[in-house]
């Protein structure tokens, strides 16, 4: 298992797409924390947001540094699909026929992956929200809570997301496919499931992450409020259910299907 | 000496619509050349495919030394396989796939230059394989085989793609394996070149064994291309 596992951390360090897919997950991360405090602080057209100069308005910015999770999820598919798309799952499997080995480390390697994108994202996030308040003196104070609480979500969603994108790549196979529709889901489905029908919402990956970031937005166009969704406890079993239900479905995938 | 090291039981695949190998029977001796022969789409992946564990039978069995391919313990360390799909990843080098292969199976990675060094591929040891030509990728996939120092070797088509001198290079590269003691099965379409390599013959035929024995006895006077054609043309007829 030790060799397996170090085999697949070469095999993430190795790829350049891999490193490209972290320098993206990190400017995204930056926008995600830079353009809110922009649009916050312009005078017409906030979406009824608080500014910066309240906690609120700082909540609703810091929040986002969460939000690089796509990314983890995409690691995940390609952690897992690659080996299909370029038939190097022969070579793996040759070396490790027991399937469910070969997964187990998958799942890990994937849930690393994902935890480096989380973190990484997190500390671009911050530190570039940090840089950008400075053009908006004064604001409000960024505490520590709200910055650990963010720090959470990133770590867990960033596991969590890498496993199920192998479970994802494992349904699917086809790479192009399943990077196309979970970027589709993640930007588009799920950010209109979360938003209007809440009651579902809040126990998708992203409402769930919402939850486990667990900070005030205050009052806004979208009646979006942090008391709709799950709280932390809750929330991170929700998530954690996630990670299960994907690793059963990658294994159930892939132990028994014919390669070639 | 030679005893059986690789046994297909009534081995039997099903793919959807086609029998792909049906009710397979045959023994491969150690220590001697086996060639694999049989048309187009006579089941010879398929059954090698079974044979390492990569292609569920729908009944019947593929034994090496007496058990499945997963139940080996350390399976590169006994057997190297090539096979028709590639098996490395074309964004890393030849040095970085060898590199991922050995790790998984704790093989030390001074063993990377020997094996590069055998099949003539040190010039492109860190160059990325998306450039290789078909014979450098066929000689990368021989190194991936032999990485592990295998006993033996299961090798689906090893000459395709190669040019004349590349043949020339694959026929000797073998026949060195060979003559170290080694087991080998290969599948082949390359006739007259086999007729040179190898001891025994296994002729394959819409998934059915059609002849076994060895290179004289199946060739009978004839070419190996004359005596296959009789057996695969003449009883499909
Ligand atoms: N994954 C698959 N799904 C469906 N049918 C398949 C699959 N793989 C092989 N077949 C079919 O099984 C039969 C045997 O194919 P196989 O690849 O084993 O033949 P082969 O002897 O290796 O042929 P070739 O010399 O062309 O490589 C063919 O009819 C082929 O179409
Ligand atoms: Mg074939």
């Amino acid at each position: 298992m030790k060799n397996l596992l170090q085999s697949e951390l070469r095999k993430l360090v190795y790829l350049r797409a891999n490193w490209l897919l972290l320098l993206w997950s990190g400017l995204f991360a930056a926008l995600g924390t830079v353009a809110p405090i922009f649009v916050l602080n312009s005078e017409n057209n906030r979406m009824g947001f608080s500014g910066t100069t309240t906690p609120e308005g700082i909540n609703a910015v810091f929040a986002n540094a969460a939000g690089g999770y796509l990314f983890a999820l995409i690691m995940g598919i390609l952690v897992m699909t690659n080996e299909y798309r370029h038939g190097t799952a022969v070579g793996t499997f040759l070396v490790t026929p027991k399937r469910s080995t070969v997964l187990y480390a998958k799942l890990i390697a994937a849930a690393f992956a994902g935890l480096v994108v989380q973190i990484f994202s997190y500390v671009m996030a911050v530190s570039s929200g940090f840089i950008a308040l400075n053009f908006f003196e004064p604001h409000a104070p960024v505490p520590m809570e709200l910055l650990w609480k963010v720090f959470r979500a990133s770590v867990l969603s960033g596991l969590v997301l890498g496993i199920v994108g192998v479970g994802l790549g494992a349904l699917v196979k086809n790479q192009v496919a399943a990077v196309t529709g979970a970027v589709i889901w993640t930007l588009i489905v799920e950010g209109l499931v979360v938003a209007f029908v809440e009651s579902v919402g809040k126990y998708l990956p992203a409402g769930a992450i919402t939850g486990l970031v667990d900070v005030d937005f205050g009052k806004n166009d979208f009646n979006f409020s942090i008391a709709n969704y799950l709280t932390p406890g809750p929330a991170i079993l929700v998530l954690l259910a996630y990670a299960a239900a994907f690793s059963i479905l990658a294994m159930r995938t892939t132990l028994r299907r014919d390669l070639d | 000496m030679s005893s059986s090291t690789i046994e297909f039981r009534d081995l039997s695949k099903q793919y959807k619509d086609v029998l792909a190998v049906s009710n397979f029977n045959a023994q491969i001796l150690s220590g001697r050349v086996t060639g694999f022969l049989g048309p187009n789409g006579a089941g010879k992946s398929t059954a090698l495919r079974c044979l390492l564990g990569l292609v569920n039978p729908t009944s019947g069995e593929a034994l090496i030394n007496g058990g499945p391919y997963s139940a080996l313990h350390d399976p590169i360390k006994k057997v190297g396989a090539v096979l028709d799909s590639r098996g490395f990843h074309p964004g890393l080098t030849a040095m970085q796939n060898l590199k991922v292969m050995a790790s998984a199976s704790g093989i030390d990675f001074g063993r990377i230059a020997e094996v590069l060094k055998v099949v003539d591929l040190e010039g492109a040891t860190n160059k990325r394989t998306k450039g290789f030509s078909l014979g450098m990728k066929q000689r990368l996939s021989l190194a991936i085989a032999m990485l592990g120092d295998p006993e033996i070797l299961i090798l689906d088509e090893p000459a395709n793609g190669l040019d004349p001198i590349g043949i020339v290079w694959l026929r000797e590269f073998l026949q060195k394996l060979a003559s170290e003691g080694r087991t080998i099965l290969v599948s082949s379409h390359q006739l007259a070149e086999m007729q040179n390599t190898v001891d025994d013959v296994l002729i394959i035929n819409k998934g059915v064994l059609v002849a076994q024995g060895t290179i004289d006895e199946i060739r009978q006077g004839k070419s190996l291309e004359e005596a296959f054609l009789d057996l695969t043309l003449r009883r499909s007829a």
